[in-house]
């Protein structure tokens, strides 16, 4: 018995000291022999949330890079996805003060973080370097400026956009051959992409019958809005302030998209159509940069053709997520720093290279070496989004963007699918939406 | 349990002292007065800092709840002072429990400032490099096992080597986890100022519980045995007591208290009375997830409940290969709902889904008979509103109907078999003793079956949030499988509403446990629990 417990105080013992005993694997340590610089010395921890394994390990690398670059002892820590929980768990670290310094936050969710305080406004701390707004695309930097206090852009800065991203729709080129339609792509380029010639594709693959369709989205909030926008509509006014989806163009667009899932062959509204189009039964499928690392594994011949021009010209989104800084850092200046070196266009490539986004600087080197990371081979589908009218996602900064696009999805779903007409829809829509702006 | 003859020895002088007219009192009960007085002083100004924001800066609801527990500490430490002086048991008992408190606060506050706690990463990077040199130890203490009722020269040598392995691999893994540095980072981080008042404060409440329970104490305060066995009582369950309170008794008064704010979970809370619950009132997303959640429970609870009845019945039989089926039915409860959801996902889909492939399968081997040509239903079974639900119902009852089948199985294997023998003397066919024996007897069971079924049901969460994502928002098409528990999960976290949120946990409380009452009450009735 004597002997049990003394092995059982070891035990106790050494997982004491286990915890005691230095560093874990995810901590790197800027070297020793590197040269004293303004920030040796600081510690930081940061998070990103990563679309893959593969992307976390660059983000590790970058980590390790940026730690003996700076002289910042640095703590990388993968989020988990969305569905896991990582802005229920940034959330709860922030109630209890123990989120990391730096972390990223999808565009959407800006808003909510400035206007409680919770992230650092790092415009005194990047005018004091050579950072200049305009290196970034103005879409997302409009949020990421945008002062509610004023209810005017510029005047402040919540953080840097880590990436951007747009639609594309990728191609099963094998069904698109087999079904004998025009190339999307050369339709592109010759201008000649809109709804009707779309239309015609997406029928010409579905005639191929058996269990091929020729279309296929996602039913969030981003294919839909692709119609909406492209037939010249919006989810919001101009300044953002009220509902806008029950105007002419945005109804038009909605009942669009309606008579297209009506009438077309397209998988099933809110049903998933990445797993079929990966098993080679969707001619396009429609999706962000952020699904190329997972297409890039299917046995057919794919590539990616940009949207097709709607009655209100080209549309797209641009979809982005940025580096915030926790108002409670102890190391703001070291902080920026690190939020600045994350966002340098030698930065973005390398994360760029593993396919699931696009660099978030305007910068002609970044967007050359994003043309390479291959396939898909029509890389510049991604960046023609980014050039033609693109409408950047956004938080409301007047209004609850979760409660706008939950009672939003209900509404365009139950149009969709047929439960609504588009009449009653226009009627109700803004007057459903509006406890999003009134609270 | 007897007091020691000394202390009873030391009680009958005490109660001599006490019935004299002037008692004198020894110097450790001075010092212990003076300890509670300064615990109450103590938890006084800490109050003080905390109201004021000086030093200790808590805000929101903790701040209220700090508040509350250091006024209360106060008030009871220097009641516990008027009784020490008057050498009233009461004082001992509440210096006991106070002291437990703060040796269980300081110790915890101790670790946290040597950053135990956010060691548990480099726990578990370092743990598993000893692992080889504790089953080295493991080897060893088998060995002294093997020691008793052998030779004695046989049980020398095995002992001599069960404990030369264990010396061995205690040091090894000591020092293969990193002893020395370990020891070196604790020591530094200790003599912190912090932590080292944390340290001593816990030391010294831990010295002042040993005064409080030492006999000397019990003869001064004239402590019956009763009095003591509380004590006892409350030192052997303190470690559960606390648990509870940290882990789920403060929050749920926490909850309690800041449903009736409109708390962001971030900032200060404002306090708004009984506005969330009023506001619940007109909400039609929460109208609409608790007729989401009746309508659930309605098919998925008898779903979960008789068939597993049935089953256990059939499984219950003595016949080969019983036991392998048993464990077959008890997989799906065993595997995580999280790992379910997702293979269901698969089968569900619409387009490349194994159950419409069966579907289709199906109907086209019917189509063989001549004249027939029926057109495969394909159903959209997690996109369309009507369906959705029932979706999640299947998931539902997949995943509990195992366990009640055990739970209902452990109580048929409590059924004398003579019931059953007397009931076939008596001419009872399979359905008369199933109907007359098995379903009376197993009626505790089968309430407490569906008492846990309803709880589970009610609380409905990982399946919509797994099987709608990313296509759909967990809220589902139309919001066919918008549930309370999902809609109080947006409301947290989603939408910065916590109070909300809380109202919306406790409004469900409130059903369980309205349900939970009824089914009480029928089977109380029904003379099943009394019986």
């Amino acid at each position: 018995m004597k002997l049990r417990k003394l092995g059982l105080l070891v035990v106790v013992l050494s997982m004491f000291v286990a915890a005691c005993s230095g560093e874990t694997a995810s901590t790197t340590v800027a070297p020793d022999t590197t040269e004293v610089s303004e920030g040796e010395g600081d510690s930081l921890r940061w998070r990103t949330r990563p679309d893959n394994d593969e992307e976390a390990a660059v983000y590790a690398g970058i980590s390790d890079t940026l730690a003996a670059e700076l002289g910042i002892e640095l703590q990388y820590e993968p989020g988990g996805t969305e569905t896991a929980g990582y802005q229920q768990n940034l959330l709860t670290e922030l109630a209890a003060g123990t989120a990391p310094d730096v972390f990223w936050l999808p565009g959407t969710d800006i808003a909510d973080f400035a206007t409680r305080g919770v992230i650092l406004d790092a415009r005194s701390l990047a005018d004091a370097t050579d950072h200049s707004d305009d290196d970034f695309y103005p879409g997302p930097m409009f949020h990421l400026t945008f002062d509610p206090d004023s209810g005017e852009a510029g005047g402040v800065l919540w953080g840097l956009p880590r990436d951007v991203s747009t639609f594309g729709l990728y191609m099963n080129v094998d069904l698109i051959q087999e079904a004998g339609v025009e190339d999307p792509r050369e339709l592109a380029a010759n201008g000649e992409w809109t709804w009707q010639k779309f239309g015609e594709v997406v029928d010409g693959i579905g005639a191929l019958g058996g269990e091929v369709v020729g279309y296929g989205q996602s039913s969030w909030w981003g294919p839909y809005g692709y119609w909406i926008n492209a037939a010249g509509g919006g989810f919001f006014n101009e300044d953002r302030s009220a509902c806008a989806l029950d105007s002419t163009e945005s109804v038009a667009g909605l009942a669009a998209l309606a008579e297209f899932y009506a009438e077309s062959s397209v998988v099933p509204w809110g049903e998933d159509a990445e797993a079929p189009f990966r098993a080679g039964n969707v001619g396009l499928f429609q999706n962000g940069r952020w699904a190329t690392p997972g297409i890039r594994t299917v046995d057919f011949d794919f590539d990616v053709v940009k949207l097709p021009d709607g009655p209100g010209g080209p549309s797209n989104w641009l979809f982005w997520g940025a580096y915030v800084i926790n108002a409670n850092t102890s190391n703001p200046e070291a902080a920026w720093d690190l939020v600045a070196a994350l966002t340098t266009a030698d930065v973005q490539a390398q994360v760029a290279e593993s396919g699931a986004n696009v660099p978030s600087r305007v910068s002609q080197a970044a967007l050359d070496a994003f043309l390479t990371f291959t396939p898909p081979a029509n890389n510049q589908a991604f960046l023609d989004g980014l050039s033609e009218n693109p409408t950047a996602e956004g938080p409301l900064w007047a209004g609850s963007w979760p409660e706008f696009v939950s009672v939003m999805d209900a509404e365009v779903g139950a149009v969709v699918t047929g439960a609504t007409s588009i009449e009653d829809y226009a009627a109700d829509i803004c007057t459903l939406t509006e406890s999003a702006f009134t609270g | 349990m007897g007091l020691p003859q000394s202390s009873k020895e030391e009680r009958l002088a005490v109660n001599a002292t006490i019935s004299s007219p002037v008692r004198a009192r020894p110097g450790w009960l001075m010092a212990l007065g003076l300890w509670q007085l300064l615990f109450g002083l103590g938890s006084g100004v800490a109050m003080g800092m905390v109201a004021s924001g000086t030093g200790i800066e808590v805000i929101g609801t903790p701040r209220l709840v700090l508040l509350g527990a250091l006024g209360l500490a106060a008030l009871l430490a220097l009641l516990s002072v008027f009784d020490i002086w008057r050498l009233a048991h009461r004082g001992r008992l509440i210096a006991f429990v106070l002291n437990l408190i703060l040796a269980a606060v300081a110790g915890f506050f101790t670790l946290q400032e040597v950053n135990v706690f956010n060691g548990l990463d480099a726990l578990g990077a370092n743990f598993g490099r000893g692992l080889p040199f504790l089953a080295v130890m493991a080897v060893g203490w088998l060995v002294s096992g093997w020691a008793t009722g052998v030779r004695p020269e046989w049980e020398r040598a095995l002992l001599l080597t069960s404990r030369g392995l264990m010396a061995v691999g205690a040091g090894a893994l000591l020092l293969s986890v990193g002893l020395l540095p370990g020891l070196w980072t604790f020591l530094t981080r200790i003599v912190q100022p912090p932590a080292v008042i944390f340290l001593a404060v816990a030391v010294l409440a831990v010295l002042v519980l040993r005064l409080v329970k030492s006999s000397q104490a019990t003869a001064a305060f004239g402590s019956t045995s009763k009095q003591l066995e509380v004590i006892d009582g409350i030192a052997f369950v303190s470690p559960n007591i606390l648990g509870f309170l940290a882990f789920l008794g403060g929050p749920l008064v926490i909850s309690l208290f800041v449903s009736l704010t409109d708390w962001d979970g971030l900032g200060e809370a404002s306090f708004i009375g009984l506005g969330n619950y009023i506001e619940l009132l007109t909400d039609p997303f929460f109208h609409r997830s608790l007729l989401n959640i009746l309508f659930f429970g309605v098919v998925a609870i008898p779903l979960s409940v008789i068939p597993a009845l049935a089953l256990a019945s059939a499984l219950n039989m003595k016949l080969p290969g019983m036991r392998v089926f048993r464990a077959l039915y008890f997989l799906p409860a065993v595997a995580g709902v999280v790992g379910v959801a997702l293979i269901w996902k698969q089968l569900y889909n619409a387009t490349i889904g194994y159950i419409n492939y069966a579907l289709l399968q199906l109907t086209e081997f019917v189509n063989l008979i001549p004249g027939l040509e029926l057109t495969a239903p394909q159903p959209q079974w997690l996109s369309n509103p009507s369906t959705a639900m029932l979706s999640m119902v299947i998931v539902f009852v997949f995943s509990t109907i195992g366990f009640n089948t055990v739970l209902f199985l452990a109580g048929l294997q409590g059924v004398p078999p003579t019931l059953y023998e007397a009931a076939e003397l008596d001419g009872a066919g399979v359905w008369g003793k199933f109907r007359n024996i098995t379903i009376p007897v197993l009626a505790p069971t089968t309430v407490f079956v569906s008492i846990t079924t309803t709880i589970l049901a009610l609380q409905l969460f990982s399946e919509p949030f797994i099987l709608n994502a990313p296509q759909l928002s967990p809220n589902g098409p139309d919001n066919a499988t918008l549930t309370p528990v999902i809609y109080l999960y947006q409301n947290a976290f989603e939408r910065f509403n916590q109070g909300y949120a809380s109202a919306i946990g406790w409004v469900l409380f409130l059903v369980i446990f309205a349900i939970t009452i009824v089914y009480f009450r029928t089977q109380r009735e029904d003379g099943v629990l009394t019986s």
